[in-house]
């Protein structure tokens, strides 16, 4: 028989008997579209916390005062204090290294920040002028903190948007007075809205100078120095020069940790893929269902068809093309089934990606190739036996035998 | 039709068509176990996870300071312009119901004895926190009950900082540098092994009034407050907050119950379980439109069949329960045997990776069965009908 003729057959045979062909590629469907969306799903959650991390900015990198021995203690490094601090004069240091284009010494606190008569919990910030190009903020009105000596400071602050709606309403908040802690600060800035990033809003802070916030919290210590390398191969680099740096103005002491956002992102991006991989893998499971219900089906077909097989056989078809016969039927079925779900994937993973639209929802590649194949594989060695059962009838008794 | 009659004639019916029986029962049984072996490793993982925070005592509060929340965790641990003082730790003792209140800063520190040296985690403590933890001494004692403000020198160790430091040497009554002090070594802990990915033997603890003087820090970290367990505990936070708030003229602190905690961890476990699950479902509903498929074709194969179960008597109704009743039995003889494969795997599972926590909840597993049902009649629903819908003398015709 010719390919033609192998697809025409397959062709009628399943126009035949339409009810069940398109119960089948909806069994197939239903499994193609749900790897699609499944790995979507994980893929636009993978996207989004790297998209989370490129807008912290780039090329950066995150020194911590505290080092551990133990590799799975991050809670204590994250958070703890230590007897000796890293402090501004650390962070001025760092400025020898060539590998570094610049960086934002951190202080971080809970502050109370008041107008008027309206009081507002938030997280405040100390920091540099740097902090801005470093972390890729916007101003929506005025200007960041001013350039100068981080020691020394004027008692200004930039304050998110939420607050400031919450503290002033829609009145113009440049110029006026603030109160945090026990300190005025007047607020030149309006951060721009950003949103969430990495479950710290930048819409709910105030931003004040370095040295104020060291009187507010009453602390030498800074939180983080956050540097920026002055390209994605010196970050290495500056790595090494941040950990010499600070080993040689701690008296040889290595107690800082030197954490590359790639590393992060890395870790991040294996944890998610293999989650997205898993998840795939179980929508998986129901095209091994599909599968069976196609040897299922191919069985039952091959009784009905005895006399047609047998009538094959007598004018001259051979084991090899009855057996081609049913492949053809099988994957003609499993293509049909992986389109019909692969489009039905698309459209749910438009559908949600309009009702999130803050997630680019996108099925990875891999997944949009592997999710056909394993189904059209799937059908033909599910199609094995019942095509080997067909192959081997004996056309006599076949054609005999009502 | 009798009752015998309905299920013995069933019976025949798939017997009679074993292989394409079995093919048909093995779609479900194949979601059934998929369901079944997910919801054990995800409710494993959640009596795991309940069972590291437990081991603390659940009737534990922790009040820190600064009210904004991020990561879960209060931002006032870090800096905050409201400090909590171990004077609030002493006065929280007064709170109703409160038998414990014990004051905490945690951080990072290098410990020094004879030429070795390692950095732990050090948390500045008072002497009633391993009580408050439910945590045990293995030799010496822990911190004794001095004035927290004033404490003497005393360190006690975790269990793998004093392998570290003392090798098989017994470490009681000798000196050790913490974070640059003299400290004397009073007891050394039981080993406890790593919650949650942190090592808790990696760690030495001092009196929390040094800590913070080591630290140069005004405020603790948190207040570890242990209540009577039969207390309510509505009334307990309410006593505390009283407390505070009188001591500080505002709310400036967080208070949260360790019960509050556990709570929103189940509920996020309890989330990722289901949420697995039903993606395991959906080869369940794939293995539903496989009976669909093969009732559709049994009927219209078997058409002679039910022309003349209709010709001798047999009502509309009847003939629409045997087809359901077919459904239903492939789907719950698959269930049953999905099920079975399901918890197989998942002692098998357990028996490879015995780190891994694995528990069949039953009420998961009858939960499965029911659906296995209910997708059996769901799919039966339209082949029955068309069955019963046939008209019995061009039925019988069609022979």
């Amino acid at each position: 028989m010719r390919p033609a003729d192998l697809l025409d057959f397959a062709w009628q045979v399943l126009r035949g008997s339409p009810a069940r062909t398109l119960l089948i590629l909806l069994a197939m469907g239903i499994g193609v579209a749900a790897v699609v969306l499944v790995t979507a799903l994980g893929e636009g959650a993978r996207l989004y916390v790297a998209n989370q991390f490129g807008s912290l900015g780039s090329n950066l990198i995150i020194v911590l005062p505290g080092r551990s021995e133990t590799a799975g203690a991050m809670p204590g490094v994250l958070i703890g204090k230590t007897p000796r601090d890293l402090t501004i004069e650390d962070a001025l240091a760092l400025k020898r290294s060539h590998a570094i284009r610049r960086f934002a010494p951190l202080i971080i606190g809970a502050g109370n920040v008041r107008a008027g008569a309206l009081s507002r919990d938030t997280p405040v910030l100390g920091s540099t002028a740097e902090l801005m190009d470093i972390r890729n903020m916007q101003m929506a009105q005025g200007r960041f903190l001013p350039e100068g000596d981080p020691r020394h400071s004027q008692p200004v602050c930039v304050i998110g948007a939420k607050v400031a709606s919450e503290l002033f309403g829609s009145r113009a908040v440049l110029g006026e007075w603030v109160r945090v802690g026990d300190r005025r600060f007047r607020v030149i800035g309006l951060l721009a809205k950003q949103g969430e990033s990495l479950g710290f809003n930048t819409d709910e802070i105030v931003i004040v100078p370095l040295a104020a916030a060291q009187a507010l919290f009453n602390t030498e210590a800074l939180f983080r120095i956050l540097v920026e390398a002055k390209s994605r191969e010196q970050i290495a680099h500056a790595k090494a020069d941040v950990e010499e740096i600070i080993r040689l103005r701690h008296e040889g002491e290595r107690d800082v940790t030197v954490i590359t956002q790639d590393a992060v992102l890395a870790t991040f991006d294996r944890i998610l893929n293999a989650l997205t991989l898993t998840v795939a893998s179980i929508a998986a499971i129901s095209l091994a269902v599909a599968g069976i219900l196609i040897m299922n089906v191919m069985l039952i077909a091959v009784t009905q068809r005895r006399r047609e097989i047998g009538l094959l056989k007598a004018l001259g078809a051979t084991g090899q093309q009855i057996r081609l016969a049913f492949f053809t039927e099988a994957m003609l079925l499993a293509s049909g089934g992986a389109a019909a779900g692969l489009a039905a994937g698309e459209l749910g993973r438009s559908i949600i990606a309009q009702v999130y639209p803050a997630i680019p929802f996108q099925a990875p590649w891999w997944a949009l190739v592997a999710a056909p194949a394993t189904a059209v594989i799937t059908a033909v060695l599910f199609t094995l036996a019942p095509a080997r059962r067909a192959a081997r009838l004996d056309p006599v008794q076949a054609l005999s035998r009502r | 039709m009798r009752y015998a009659d309905f299920v013995s004639f069933t019976y025949i019916s798939l017997r009679a068509q074993r292989l394409r029986s079995v093919l048909t029962a093995l779609g479900i049984a194949v979601g059934i176990a998929a369901v079944i072996l997910l919801t054990s490793i995800g409710e494993g993982l959640h009596r795991f996870v309940i069972a590291e925070f437990t081991q603390f005592g659940t009737n534990i509060i922790s009040v820190s300071p600064g009210r904004v929340q991020t990561h879960g965790a209060s931002l006032g641990a870090v800096n905050t312009v409201r400090p909590l003082s171990i004077d609030d730790a002493l006065a929280l003792r007064r709170a109703p119901y409160v038998q414990l209140s014990d004051p905490v800063v945690q951080g990072n520190a290098e410990v020094v004895h004879g030429g070795k040296s390692r950095r732990v985690t050090l948390y500045g403590v008072g002497p009633d926190f391993a009580r408050a933890l439910q945590m045990r001494v293995a030799s010496g004692e822990f911190l004794p009950p001095d004035d927290p403000r004033s404490a003497r020198a005393f360190v006690v160790l975790g269990a793998k900082v004093a392998r570290e430091l003392f090798g098989g040497d017994n470490p009681l009554g000798s000196r050790i540098r913490a974070g640059g002090e003299r400290y004397r070594v009073v007891g050394v802990m039981q080993a406890k092994g790593q919650v949650l990915g942190f090592d808790l033997d990696d760690t030495v603890y001092i009196p929390v009034g040094r800590a913070l003087e080591m630290f140069n820090r005004e405020s603790l970290q948190e207040i570890h407050v242990v209540y009577e367990p039969t207390a309510p505990l509505a009334e307990v936070e309410a006593g505390i907050k009283r407390i505070l708030i009188a001591r500080h003229g505002a709310e400036d602190f967080t208070v949260t119950p360790q019960q509050k905690m556990l709570d929103v961890f189940g509920t996020v476990l309890d989330a990722i379980t289901f949420a697995v699950a039903a993606i395991g479902g959906i080869s369940l509903v794939v293995g539903g439109v496989g009976i669909l498929t093969i009732l559709t074709i049994a009927v219209a194969e078997r058409t002679s069949e039910i022309g003349l179960l209709r010709a001798v008597g047999a009502t509309r109704q009847g003939i629409l329960l045997l087809f359901l009743g077919e459904a239903a039995l492939l789907a719950v003889l698959g269930g049953t045997a999905g099920l079975l494969l399901g918890w197989g795997a998942a002692l098998a599972l357990h028996i490879v990776l015995p780190a891994l926590p694995v528990h069949t909840p039953w009420s998961y597993a009858v939960l499965a069965e029911l659906v296995a049902l209910a997708v059996g009649l769901a799919a039966g629903v339209l082949p029955a009908r068309r069955a019963a819908h046939l008209d019995p003398l061009e039925a019988l015709r069609s022979e």
